[in-house]
């Protein structure tokens, strides 16, 4: 597939990363250093022009692509280049990215000639949303529907016996789940019946939502389910994040330094409490009890601030924290501050772009541990050679089924169920065989 | 190129465009003065003299084109500055036009020219206290006239609202935001004018249909007392929440029927304007019950009517529908600041008298013709302490005030506070100077009465206690409590802010 990128920013180097190995890239950017950034590191063919002139994109090639994703950082270039890509490229898909959920608003109601309109700040918050969810979870993200989730876990000393140190075909695991995959350090296992689950080790689950707070409430037996949050800074993500759990019905507080900024979040969240405070007064944190809250999310826009906020909230008391890391690297900065999740907005933002340049059978892909393993969602050919198969005499590849969704319902398969044509498969796989997975179902 | 010295010139310190302000205040004079029409064709229709009315109308005219003319400037400035003169002269000079009548027609009662135009404020400003005793002695058509200057009253607040107020906060926002509270009236359509006019087009339909009613239960005989004359001059005086009434015991003469009709009407008149106008007009009566302010309007009248309602029965001053009946009359009358009364409720004992009391400094909607403090602002008082309070606790959370869901500008909320305060201390002042004028010129006004007073002039409301009653009269307080009044009502009439700005040193002189 012929991928046409505007953007040689974090979202779209990470696009590249995902896709250089099995698509023809082309990238469009203003800066000549950023792309030459990126053809250091990727085989892919750059043009220094700006994304707003027809002549610019005409010259580099858009005609020709498939695919055209423009995820500059400013909404106004996205939606013009988006735009001028209708025009020269009448045939490719268009995506593009956006910061304001007005533009997702308008996109829904067909106001906007785009394929498809993805929000950095929504899919942050749905992101957010859904570690809510599994609070054991390092990482987790929702499939067919909702009926699927995959979760990531840390097994630490908390973790009931039940699961620990027992062969998982004697382990009394939460029914409808499956143990897709344990990572030991660097060492990938996808386990059989009889390996164990170790103190340390990290394992991604997939299974049904039940059966991911099950694992939730096994990895974490202290734990309860979240419904009293507040949320550091009330700018565009903070605010996302407040729309969506509010919509779920969680108790939000929110906390923003700026005066201004926090005025609009009390206008907008009528049964949000808003305090126009920076979040570092412990005076402050101790008479608002924010100690209290079974979560807090650092929405700030200094990740050093975010990091040294969510420190302070672990002081006083707050037993769960999820940061927002601008910067990739913050990643690893806050992971060792003690920051239960991070999330990146840029990450998430390309994770939901990459999953239009897949296979049109391909309804979704989930990156986990950074690029180095994928969970997708693959739609079987009636010609595949699986099709009759028990998943038991499956070969193994470094991959591994861990449900199916037929007619519309998810099944967790066991070891003798048979694999029919047009099932959707979820399936978790190394990066590296992704596409001779979809290649083979 | 002229020397720079010579260009300098002289210092001009006077800061508001006189001409302009004298130049619309005439032109405003020249049509006020074609409403003697009205009274016209009713004296010539009971063939008493019209002499007085067309005296009247032409030395209003007459002068109002003479003023107009003599104060032509080529280049005048009409602004904010200028707004607040024009308004504050405008009420003044009608109270003077109305009391011209009453001085050439009215007989001994009316012959003192503070009378007089005690009379005249008390028409233009919809207030409907009256220092008329002897009402047989008055011509059909001067009490007509006297309704009718209510009506024309109701008129020009409606313009106040919508087309003068508004503007006025333009340049002056933090005097003016008080006067539009929320989203009303603005909203209803982009050009102010075509707003006016749909008002008042809604105002007067709302009269006719009254007048037609109660003429209704008379020609039905179903209320002996109701004549077309009598008809006429309540609707007149109901819409604009005024509260004059031909009758020396006002409501009272008439029937049980009547008194509903009324009492209907004037829940309507003291409901905004704008917010009926989109109920029923453009059928979308969802809104009422979304309305907060309308929402706590009918609640007060409701719960006052109640307590009212039990007190008149505990006392057994009456009982059943009759009590029921006095109470939400009362209450409405009062609320709505309209000042009608269907028994003397100066007599009633002294918890109900101080009930009575509270409910003066209700006043009714945004919107409406109603005076007073207004329902909109109590409910957004209310708020505001409901919010220091939590504040007190929490100085970080930030909690904007909403009204129907919309965030209130912080500017508004201020002015709101303040006018609440200002209201209050013109209150006390206004009551301060009615007792001791009282008691030094020997007129039996107790404490109470004087406080009612003050209040009843400052809300456009009407009756006082004591020998200011609903049956009572004006009449035998002293001149000074008088001009008092006056003062009283016209500043409570313009929403005290742009009659307190004129007292400033800065807004006449740089």
């Amino acid at each position: 597939m012929r991928v046409f990128l505007i953007g040689a920013g974090q979202v779209g180097t990470t696009i590249v990363e995902a896709l250089h190995e099995d698509h023809e890239i082309t990238v469009l950017d203003t800066e000549g250093s950023r792309l030459q950034a990126l053809t250091s590191r990727f085989d892919v063919a750059v043009f220094e022009g700006n994304g707003t002139s027809r002549k610019d994109l005409a010259a580099a090639g858009i005609g020709r692509a498939d695919l055209v994703i423009a995820c500059t950082s400013r909404d106004e270039v996205n939606i013009v280049a988006g735009m001028f890509s209708r025009r020269e490229a009448e045939k490719a898909t268009t995506v593009i990215r956006t910061s304001s959920s007005e533009y997702v608003e308008l996109w829904r109601e067909g106001q906007l000639d785009v394929d498809f309109v993805v929000s950095s700040e929504l899919e942050t918050a749905y992101a957010i949303s859904s570690i809510l969810g599994v609070p054991a979870a390092r990482q987790t993200d929702v499939f067919a529907d909702g009926q699927v989730q995959v979760g990531e876990f840390d097994v630490d000393e908390d973790a009931s016996a039940d699961v620990v140190g027992v062969p998982l075909r004697n382990a009394s695991l939460p029914s409808d789940s499956k143990v897709a995959a344990i990572i030991r350090g660097d060492e990938l296992i996808l386990p059989r019946g009889d390996e164990v689950i170790r103190h340390g080790d990290r394992i991604v689950v997939i299974g049904s939502p039940a059966a991911a707070k099950a694992w939730s409430e096994l990895l974490w037996p202290e734990g309860g389910i979240v419904r009293d949050v507040v949320i550091y800074g009330a700018g565009r993500v903070g605010s996302a994040i407040a729309r969506v759990l509010r919509e779920q019905g969680l108790s939000v507080r929110m906390i923003e330094a700026q005066r201004d900024q926090a005025r609009r979040a009390a206008e907008a969240f009528p049964d949000v409490r808003v305090f126009n405070a920076s979040g570092f007064d412990p005076d402050f944190l101790e008479r608002e009890r924010i100690g209290q809250a079974q979560a807090a999310i650092f929405a700030m826009r200094d990740d050093a601030k975010n990091q040294y906020a969510a420190s302070l909230a672990r002081v006083h008391g707050v037993p769960f924290t999820v940061a927002i890391a601008h910067e990739a690297v913050s990643i690893s900065a806050f992971e060792q501050a003690g920051i239960d999740v991070s999330v990146n907005p840029r990450a998430v933002t390309a994770e939901e772009i990459v999953r239009f340049a897949h296979d049109p059978r391909m309804q979704q892909v989930a990156m986990l541990e950074g690029n180095r393993f994928e969970v997708l969602d693959v739609t079987t050919r009636d010609t595949s050679r699986y099709i009759g198969m028990a998943f038991r005499d499956m070969p193994v590849h470094g991959s591994l089924i861990g449900a199916i969704v037929r007619n519309g319902t998810a099944i967790f398969p066991h070891g003798d169920d048979v694999l029919e044509a047009g099932d959707r498969v979820i399936i978790f796989t190394e990066a590296a065989n992704a596409p001779w997975v979809v290649e083979a179902l | 190129m002229t020397h720079a010295a010579a260009r300098i010139g002289r210092r001009r310190r006077i800061a508001i465009d006189l001409w302009a302000v004298f130049n619309l205040v005439g032109s405003l004079g020249k049509y006020l003065g074609l409403a003697v029409i009205f009274p016209i064709a009713v004296a010539l229709w009971y063939s008493e003299p019209f002499w007085p009315y067309l005296l009247s109308g032409a030395v209003t005219s007459g002068l109002g084109v003479v003023l107009e003319r003599a104060t032509a400037r080529p280049d005048t400035r009409l602004g904010v500055r200028e707004g607040f003169l024009v308004v504050a002269l405008t009420w003044l000079l009608a109270a003077a036009f109305a009391s011209m009548p009453y001085l050439l027609a009215g007989g001994a009662q009316l012959s003192s020219p503070i009378d007089a135009y005690f009379e005249g404020m008390s028409g233009f400003t919809t207030t409907g206290a009256s220092v008329v005793t002897d009402f047989d002695d008055l011509d059909q058509s001067l009490l007509m006239w006297r309704q009718f200057t209510q009506w024309l009253g109701g008129m020009g607040i409606i313009v106040l609202a919508i087309a003068v107020l508004p503007r006025l906060r333009v340049g002056g926002r933090q005097m003016m935001e008080s006067e539009l509270p929320g989203p009303e009236i603005g909203a209803l359509s982009e050009r102010i004018r075509s707003t006016a006019r749909r008002l008042w087009v809604l105002y007067a339909v709302l009269t006719i249909l009254q007048a037609v009613v109660l003429a209704g239960l008379g020609w039905a005989g179903v209320d002996e007392a109701m004549t077309p004359f009598k008809a006429i001059a309540h609707a007149l005086a109901t819409m604009p929440t005024g509260g004059f009434s031909t009758e020396p015991r006002s409501i009272e003469g008439f029937s049980a029927e009547t008194q509903w009709v009324i009492a209907v009407f004037m829940l309507i008149a003291g409901a905004n304007f704008a917010l009926l106008y989109k109920a029923f007009v453009r059928r979308r009566l969802r809104l009422l019950p979304r309305d907060e302010e309308f929402r706590l309007y009918v609640a007060l009248v409701l719960g006052a009517s109640v307590a009212i309602t039990v007190m008149l029965w505990g006392y057994g001053i009456s009982e059943g529908e009759a009590a029921v009946r006095a109470a939400v009359f009362q209450t409405l009358s009062i609320v709505t600041t309209t000042g009608f009364a269907t028994t003397d409720f100066a007599v009633w004992p002294a918890v109900m008298l101080l009930a009575i009391f509270a409910l003066m400094f209700v006043g009714g909607s945004a919107g409406s013709t109603g005076g007073g403090i207004k329902v909109v602002r109590h409910l957004l008082l209310g708020k505001i302490l409901r919010r220091e309070i939590d504040q007190t606790l929490s100085p970080e959370v930030v909690m904007p005030i909403r009204l129907n869901n919309a965030p209130v500008d912080e500017r508004t909320l201020r002015a709101i506070a303040f006018f609440i305060l200002l209201y209050v201390g013109m209150w006390a002042v206004g009551a301060s100077v009615i007792a001791i004028d009282s008691a030094v010129s020997n007129v039996g006004l107790g404490t109470l009465d004087a406080l009612a007073v003050s209040a009843t002039a400052l809300g456009n409301i009407g009756p006082a206690f004591g020998l200011a009653g609903p049956m009572g009269s004006f009449a035998e307080l002293g001149d000074v409590s008088k001009i008092t009044m006056i003062g009283l009502m016209w500043a409570g009439r313009l929403e005290i802010l742009p009659v307190v700005v004129l007292l400033t040193r800065h807004y006449w002189r740089l």
